[in-house]
């Protein structure tokens, strides 16, 4: 079972790339407080929740794919690195979804329901990311109350498969069945903004690409610490180990 | 031939072990009756049509997760699991679980709505309408809570998780499914078309939910 664990190494290409991730989110951090803003009424500066809020919403899609596919790879395949890598690709969405969830709440509570003093704001897509994190939180509650290595591995990537059908219907049908201050929904306020100042579209790009990169190598440094983890144990109990195949 | 002939044995079956002993019906009837109670003894006065359509789909969904988890659970206490391998195919099994379950939820939703029309009354100017987001509805959230009770059979501490995986993966049948409720208290004409869209959501989030399983279901059965 673990023979399939290939040892990565790429150790010195990971450590690169990590302090490209570390450079690049650095200058997108700068930028995002001294650039230029489009201060729109309402908005004014906290436009600038922009460049984290939304790319948040990228890493928490591009996660929960990556974890369906290796899901996916891991019931036809069998091969342990699949379930590491699909764990570890949700809890990359997972983090995304809970950072976007704090950026979204604080955004509108001190924008469009400033003065109402609403924190749950009735803004559907912020139900459906509560809803999407309900799932994340049932895959992990479901991981752990499983105790054989395989079973747990083959139950949770059907749980994976199964809760990723559901998500276009909650992320893309529901929410725009109602009004919301998100696009996709009539009043977009947020994209319009970037039409008045043009230097916006770049750092958001770059902030996107960013955040995109940093929740990769996230992903990346835990499936090494995973893979590790799971050849020390074996170490310790039985047969060495094969040699290493990196593929 | 052969196919349908072993998924309706596993229907038979189970129908045939509801009826000896009726531990699910009866079971599931009182748990209706009692939550309907509570919500007759908790909402004081006559609730507003946005809240009667909300509680009756909560209590629905209540039900289902109490209810349907016995499909699996029972194979496996019985120890009957590994006959069924044997005997028959995994998307037979499924099939034969899900009609079985499809029928009970059927029970649940009819029995539910029935207790609401007398304890707590709201207009109903379109019955087709509710009538058929019940149909669907029932459908949808057996075919969604079938596929993770055969999963949940297979945990430890399976009673609390089965609420757990399914109620996030409900939530595409509650809101249409309600709102569906709100149309069927209003005005009888138009009511069908301004239906449509909902209709369609539950159908088809119940077909996808329906498809998956039947795709997933031999990963969760083979151990």
């Amino acid at each position: 079972m673990t023979s399939d664990l290939a040892l990565p190494r790429y150790g010195l290409v990971y450590r690169l790339f990590g302090v490209v991730v570390a450079v690049w989110i650095t200058v997108v951090l700068v930028l995002a407080i001294l650039g230029p803003v489009s201060n729109l009424p309402i908005l004014e500066h906290t436009a600038r929740n922009l460049y984290f809020h939304v790319p948040m919403w990228f890493v928490l899609y591009a996660g929960a794919v990556v974890g369906a596919w290796h899901a996916g790879r891991y019931l036809a395949t069998d091969r342990a690195v699949h379930d590491i890598r699909s764990e570890a690709a949700w809890m990359i969405s997972t983090l995304a979804g809970v950072v976007a969830l704090l950026t979204g709440v604080i955004w509108s509570r001190f924008t469009w329901y400033q003065g109402t003093g609403l924190w749950w704001s009735p803004e559907p897509r912020q139900n459906m990311v509560a809803i999407q994190l309900l799932i994340s939180g049932a895959y992990f509650v479901l991981r752990g109350s499983l105790d054989r290595p395989r079973q747990r591995a083959r139950l949770s990537a059907v749980y994976a498969l199964f809760a990723t059908a559901s998500l276009p219907f909650l992320t893309y049908v529901l929410p725009r069945r109602q009004a919301s201050l998100h696009p996709g929904a009539e009043g977009n306020p947020a994209f319009s903004e970037m039409d008045i100042a043009a230097d916006m579209r770049w750092i958001f790009y770059a902030s996107a690409v960013g955040f995109l990169m940093l929740g990769w190598w996230l992903y990346t440094q835990r499936v090494r610490a995973r893979v590790a983890e799971r050849r020390a144990e074996h170490l310790g109990t039985s047969a060495p180990l094969p040699a290493p195949v990196v593929s | 031939m052969d196919w349908i002939a072993g998924a309706w044995a596993v229907v038979a079956h189970d129908a045939r072990l509801e009826l000896r002993t009726r531990v699910a019906l009866s079971g599931l009837g009182l748990f209706v009756a009692a939550s309907l109670m509570l919500v007759r003894v908790a909402v004081q006065g006559a609730p507003s049509v946005p809240v009667a359509s909300a509680l009756l789909w909560i209590v629905v969904v209540f039900a289902a997760a109490v209810g349907l988890g016995r499909a699996f659970i029972a194979e496996e206490e019985r120890g009957t699991s590994l006959l069924l391998q044997l005997h028959l195919r995994p998307s037979q099994v499924f099939a034969g679980k899900l009609a079985f379950n499809v029928a009970l939820m059927a029970c649940v939703v009819a029995f539910a709505a029935a207790g609401f029309r007398v304890l707590v009354p709201i207009p109903l100017g379109a019955p087709g309408v509710l009538v058929a987001a019940l149909v669907l509805g029932a459908t949808g959230i057996a075919g969604a809570t079938t596929l993770l009770s055969a999963l949940v059979a297979r945990a430890r501490a399976a009673g609390p998780l089965l609420p757990v995986l399914a109620f996030p993966l409900l939530v595409p049948i509650l809101y249409p499914a309600v709102s569906l409720t709100e149309q069927a208290s209003g005005a009888a004409e138009g009511a069908w078309a301004a239906a449509g869209d909902d209709l369609m959501l539950l159908a088809s989030y119940a077909g996808l939910l329906i498809s998956a399983s039947f795709l997933l279901f031999d990963y969760v059965w083979r151990d």
